[in-house]
């Protein structure tokens, strides 16, 4: 297979406990080369933590992960220089300017990094000299975006990077992720908002209680969908994506 | 490589360095204007050769509210003295007889304590009077002549700043170890770092390193400052001093190491931190000598990590006590250190 050569990120059979739970049950999918991969899913169902699992911040209990032909279990370090991330909750040291930060990011990978070119790709070169605190949150979520492309990493892990951002927010860091695709990295992305992934991504899986329960382009989804016969009540479009989601995942609101 | 940039890390936070550094000096200095001075007792060191003929006198100056009074022999009262631990030493001779002897002697620093030495003597030569009398009156009347001694003139800087060094040792170490990874680990900043390529060993390694640097930094800049605009009575070996600093602060960076795993937030160390460091601020003799405290609270204090710190430094400092006198001081500490040590090993969590 030629595609298969393509493949930056391979997870087979991934399962994850803590204690009693098993958040990540038998998850498998790949991602190939600059694709947008998305993960949906409702709260709990295991997008942090599959994440995690491949960013080597959690001991997986079962399956194998491999990134770029490394194997994330027993590789870690290796795996840590070539990946990206943008946790869903984290923060940086106080006191620093954001290039200072940037810099100082750039050590832990041994490497002298431009941290007005970095900050350009995301738009914030006028905010150089701010601290993290002086931020907005949209612009928060594109200084982590930064942060996470200081080592040049071949996968960026994007954990709900438009959650609790306005509309045009949301918009402007699309914009930002569509070019840092468009300049050869794969990203992985987990996301609440149907329209983005819609938007943003090539191939989503959604998950539920710890499984894929679907995996395609999202155009493909809603296809699959409508051939089905479903029918939205009101049609303005006939189908969204979200409308695909909410058919999978069921209408109510689940507890964490 | 990488533990350097996690040394960066940590000496980017200027502020904090600066004020873990300046914190202890002001504390010296606002206690340098505060003088504690009032004459409550006349510390009377009574150094008896005439054996059991002395007995009755030694009694009678004992029963002298005013005295402090501490037997011993000459060589170690005069040091006291020397050290300013006494006001005055009295020395009761070997030929020493009641109602016959002409002459004793007491010795004091005339120059540094005028008023004490004098009224030492007065009250001494009372009693002496009061014994001579007691007997039969009419006898021989001993004079008692007080020689001038030149005491080093220790004064309550030589005391508090070994003490304030040893009590930023202990709150560098504790609270801002623990403080800091708590902090670190709620705030998520931790598993940030752990998704670069940095160790979590070269990290701990690195924080310990950089807070080792800037405890040196700090012992040179109190000593200096204390030698130059403090009056400090310095005689000790710097070395010692710095080996000490660091045998202390190796035994409180475990145990905040040890708080930093047993606490999910600030909330949770400042309490846990609190219940450690204010016994030991408070009866570890940093601001006042323990020596004022009961015999048994004494006995236990003495075996606390920050007294055999305070000692240990302050005797090296001020009364150039050399290795084998502080060994005492440091095989404490080496314990404290294994025990603390042991202790972060257990309960120290990255998560
Ligand atoms: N550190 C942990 N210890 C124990 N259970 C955990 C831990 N982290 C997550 N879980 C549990 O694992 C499951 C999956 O959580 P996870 O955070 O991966 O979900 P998620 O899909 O990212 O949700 P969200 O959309 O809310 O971010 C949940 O049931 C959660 O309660
Ligand atoms: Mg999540």
């Amino acid at each position: 297979m030629t595609e298969s050569r393509n493949i930056v990120l391979d997870v087979q059979d991934l399962v994850k406990r803590y204690g009693a739970i098993t958040a990540v049950d038998g998850v498998s999918f790949s991602v190939r080369a600059r694709e947008i991969f998305g993960i949906l899913g409702p709260n709990g169902a295991g997008k942090t933590t599959t994440l995690e699992c491949i960013e080597t911040l959690r001991p997986v209990d079962a399956g194998t992960i491999l990134l770029n032909g490394l194997n994330v279990r027993t590789q870690s370090q290796e795996v840590k220089r070539i990946i990206g991330v943008q946790l869903q909750s984290s923060s940086f040291f106080d006191k620093l300017s954001l290039a200072e930060l940037l810099v100082l990011f750039g050590e832990m990978y041994g490497r002298s990094v431009d941290p007005l070119a970095l900050l350009d790709e995301v738009e914030l070169r006028d905010k150089s000299r701010a601290q993290v605190v002086q931020l907005s949150g949209g612009q928060k979520q594109r200084f982590s975006i930064a942060a996470a492309l200081v080592n040049d990493p071949v996968v960026i892990f994007l954990d709900e990077p438009t959650t609790g951002l306005d509309p045009q927010a949301r918009r402007h860091l699309w914009g930002v992720i569509k070019r840092i695709r468009s300049e050869g990295k794969t990203i992985v992305i987990t996301t609440h908002y149907m329209d983005e992934a819609e938007e943003l991504c090539d191939r989503v899986a959604i998950m539920d209680a710890g499984k894929i329960i679907a995996m395609a382009p999202p155009q493909e989804m809603i296809t699959t969908l409508l051939a089905g016969g479903f029918r939205k009540e009101k049609v303005e479009r006939l189908a969204s994506l979200e409308d695909v989601f909410l058919s999978l995942t069921g209408h109510t609101i689940r507890d964490e | 490589m990488l533990t350097l940039a996690s040394m960066k890390m940590f000496m980017r936070q200027r502020e904090a360095i600066l004020w873990t550094l300046l914190f202890p000096l002001l504390v010296v200095i606002l206690f340098g204007f505060v003088r504690f001075n009032g004459v409550g007792s006349i510390g009377l060191g009574v150094v008896n050769e005439a054996g059991a003929t002395g007995a009755d006198l030694l009694a009678r100056i004992k029963s002298v509210r005013t005295f402090e009074v501490t037997e011993g022999t000459r060589e170690s009262e005069m040091g006291e003295l020397a050290k300013g631990e006494r006001d005055l030493v009295l020395l009761i001779p070997a030929e020493y007889a009641p109602a016959t002897s002409a002459e004793m002697t007491a010795y004091g620093d005339l120059e540094a304590k005028p008023q004490v030495t004098q009224l030492g003597g007065l009250v001494l030569q009372r009693v002496l009077d009061e014994s001579a009398f007691a007997g039969a009156p009419g006898l021989r009347r001993t004079a008692l002549s007080t020689l001038p001694f030149k005491s080093r003139n220790l004064t309550y800087m030589d005391f508090l700043l070994p003490g304030i060094l040893s009590m930023s040792i202990m709150q560098m170490g504790i609270f801002g170890v623990a403080f800091g990874f708590v902090s670190l680990k709620k705030r998520g900043i931790l598993r940030r770092l752990w998704v670069t390529p940095i160790r979590p060993n070269d990290f701990i390694i690195a924080q310990v390193a950089m807070r080792l640097l800037v405890l040196l930094l700090q012992m040179t800049i109190m000593v200096g400052v204390g030698i130059l605009f403090l009056n400090l009575h310095f005689i000790g070996n710097i070395a010692l001093i710095y080996l000490m600093g660091i045998l202390g602060a190796v035994v409180f960076l475990g145990f905040g190491f040890s708080l930093a795993g047993i606490s999910k937030s600030e909330d949770q160390v400042a309490p846990l931190a609190n219940i450690i460091t204010l016994p030991m601020l408070a009866l570890s003799g940093i601001f006042f000598s323990r020596s004022n405290l009961p015999g048994f609270v004494r006995s236990i204090t003495s075996v606390l990590p920050l007294t055999y710190l305070a000692d240990g430094l302050r005797s090296v400092a001020i009364d150039g006590a050399t290795l084998a006198q502080v060994t005492p001081q440091i095989l404490g500490l080496v314990l404290w250190g294994v025990v603390s040590c042991a202790l972060a090993v257990r309960l120290f969590r990255w998560e």
